[in-house]
């Protein structure tokens, strides 16, 4: 009952005119950033900080929310007609969606991503709200040596399940950690890493990195390209309608990738990607027609669409619960609420009970926007993907000029967006993965303030991590997800020595 | 002597890095106060760890770079100016000078020059559209962030 009572205050504050305005902003605004190849929820989110800054804070988180599952939504979108995901999140879409549009069927591959989205989302906020009040209660008898043991798992678990090496993973993430230390200490006031640099006391600002490591860096990426993209290929959108017998075949899918979404998007680090992946392929298992996955079945666009949209709510509950992102985007989240002057964590539930159910419930609308949006507009939307790529590039810049120099005022800023512009490219060119760098950047702070904490409690005694039986597990589960997958990797090595 | 894989002139290069940043974190000063841990622990760790992971990315076998392939090599036969590398170094060089003259030239004028500049040299040849589209956004943005977000932004030589 207290739920539903929270829900329905929740309600009260996303029904709000300029809220409802702010939805409907974020899904349109992230489906249209999602669509457009190589532009993924984390840039759209951090081209979004900059608007945010001046607004209530339940307004701007609600704003980014939409963003966000408005831009793994969007990404479908370039996946079904284009065959190129704009969200990492959506390339098991592209496996039977594009197959789809090739047979003509575009429009009914864009529906029942519409429609799978709609429902993996609403599902998914369901369990939401039932789970995370409970786990901030949990969450509240977290002591420092916890939240530092729960870092260096959230930590480990986005670089274990990154496909690139899990080295130049932990590389990222110690880089990243190491940009965030930079300044004045706030417990002794010493400065590290300054350079006699006045413009680095207050440290490096999460914006410039974000901005710099994805937004900044993808224009690079694309103009090592050639700048040009694929063209969109006309009047391939076709009918938008399902039959009856095409609903009772999705129904199942939609509903187990939902749950199974939802609960893969809680554990850290795993998230849209490896819920849509995983969705997909346990459809396909149970699939009588399994053969035809991959080949234009309609089950393996709906499984992953549920999925990824689930997982993207799912990921809010470790954000919010206990103020530890478990994947890059919610990192650059995180941010964005730090910039805003709210701290996610299990007091958010009673100190800002506004931000915390006024987002729960925007997500419902949202997901009803999703769906109003997405399928009387999506050939409409789709019209964006003939803005030439030349221009669009431009205004990417623009965008991030304008977003780090409104936040600092300062020229040194832009020039350090430039150097991370730069870092991000190189990151991407050598096969380095960027999401642990900017969850690290997230983290560092707290993570370093936590450990010192901890030792200063127990007066410098190191055991505390592992005295206490929670700390002890984290850490027991942070080494296990570094020294599984390599144990995989070896017995996958032998299997085939041996075949 | 054996040439070096990529893997191993990272290393290299990070394990510089590591030595500098250690270099570094050994000249933090001590808090006055005895503390059980002080402002240089975590950097030492960190720098340490560095050197730990470049060690073993020397060792690693450099497997093939997802994207690294999608490099415009066709370009690469170009015009040395339009090359996929020169686009890259002329658009950092045009942001370092946007950073430079944002405040004397004023946000609308910098960022539009900036942006008409680089569509026109990334091969947009519509000029008028490209000026009237830059020129739109750029307004756009300036009256959202000065008149409805109160965010100042450099006038420069326009007098609004």
């Amino acid at each position: 009952m207290d739920a539903l009572n929270n829900l329905m205050y929740g309600f009260g504050i996303a029904l709000e005119p300029i809220n409802i305005a702010y939805v409907f902003a974020g899904v349109f605004a992230g489906t249209i950033i999602g669509m457009l190849p190589g532009l993924g929820p984390i840039s759209a989110l951090a081209l979004m900080i900059p608007i945010t800054f001046a607004m209530e804070p339940s307004s701007g988180l609600i704003l980014m929310a939409g963003v966000y599952y408005g831009a793994i939504f969007g990404g479908s979108t370039s996946s079904i007609l284009l065959n190129a995901p704009g969200v990492a999140g959506t390339v098991a879409t592209s496996f039977d969606g594009y197959p789809m549009a090739k047979q003509g069927m575009a429009g009914k591959a864009l529906a029942i991503a519409a429609y799978a989205s709609f429902i993996g989302g609403t599902v998914s906020v369901v369990f939401l709200m039932l789970v995370a009040p409970l786990l901030s209660k949990v969450a509240v008898s977290f002591g420092p040596a916890e939240y530092f043991a729960l870092m260096v798992l959230g930590l480990t678990a986005v670089v274990s399940l990154s496909d690139k090496s899990l080295v130049k993973g932990l590389i990222a993430a110690v880089i990243g950690v190491m940009i965030s230390i930079v300044g004045i200490d706030t417990q002794t006031g010493t400065e590290r890493f300054t350079f006699n640099s006045i413009q680095l006391l207050d440290g490096i600002d999460f914006l410039v990195v974000a901005l710099g490591i994805f937004a900044l860096a993808e224009v690079f990426y694309m103009l090592l390209r050639g700048g040009g993209g694929k063209e969109v290929p006309r009047n391939v959108i076709g009918s938008l309608k399902l039959s009856r017998s095409e609903v009772k075949q999705i129904a199942g899918p939609i509903s187990r990738s939902s749950v199974l979404g939802f609960f893969t998007g809680v554990l850290p680090g795993a998230g849209a990607t490896i819920g849509s992946f995983l969705g997909y392929s346990m459809e396909k298992r149970l699939a009588k027609d399994g053969d035809t996955f991959g080949k234009g079945n309609i089950k393996g666009v709906a499984a992953p669409e549920a999925a990824n949209n689930a997982a993207c709510t799912g990921s809010f509950v470790p954000l919010l619960t206990l103020g530890v992102p478990g994947s890059g985007t919610t990192a650059v989240l995180l941010g964005a609420l730090l910039v805003m002057g709210v701290t996610p964590g299990p007091m958010m539930l009673e100190q800002r009970p506004d931000v915390f159910w006024g987002v729960i419930a925007s997500m419902y609308i949202g997901n009803i926007f999703l769906l109003v949006l997405n399928l009387p507009l999506i050939p409409l939307i789709a019209k964006i993907l003939d803005l030439p790529r030349p221009l669009l590039l431009s205004m990417i810049l623009i965008f991030c000029m304008i977003g780090v120099y409104g936040m600092s005022f300062s020229v040194f800023d832009l020039l350090l967006l430039l150097g991370f512009g730069l870092l991000g490219l190189g990151l991407r060119l050598f096969g380095f993965p960027t999401a642990p760098l900017i969850l690290a950047l997230i983290l560092g702070n707290i993570m370093e303030e936590s450990m010192r904490r901890a030792l200063q409690i127990s007066g410098g005694d190191w055991t505390t991590f592992i005295d206490k039986p929670i700390s002890l597990s984290l850490l027991v589960i942070a080494t296990l997800s570094l020294g599984l997958p390599l144990l995989k990797k070896r017995r996958n090595k032998a299997a085939a020595a041996a075949n | 002597m054996t040439r070096l894989n990529v893997n191993q002139w990272l290393a290299l290069v990070l394990a510089l890095l590591a030595a500098a940043y250690l270099a570094m974190a050994w000249q933090i000063p001590t808090f006055p106060l005895p503390r059980p841990v002080d402002s240089d622990l975590f950097p030492k760790v960190l720098g340490v760890s560095l050197l730990l992971l470049a060690t073993l990315l020397f060792f690693e076998k450099p497997s093939a770079i997802a994207g690294a392939d999608e490099i415009d090599h066709e370009a690469t036969n170009g015009p040395l100016l339009f090359t996929p590398w020169a686009r890259v170094i002329v658009t950092s060089l045009a942001i370092a000078a946007y950073a430079f003259l944002l405040v004397p030239l004023g946000f609308v004028l910098a960022s539009t020059l900036l942006c008409v500049g680089l569509t026109a040299y990334y091969g947009y040849r519509r000029h008028g559209v490209n000026l009237a589209s830059s020129l739109g956004v750029v307004l756009a943005l300036y009256l959202t962030m000065t008149r409805v977000m109160d965010v100042y932004l450099p006038t420069g030589v326009l007098p609004f």
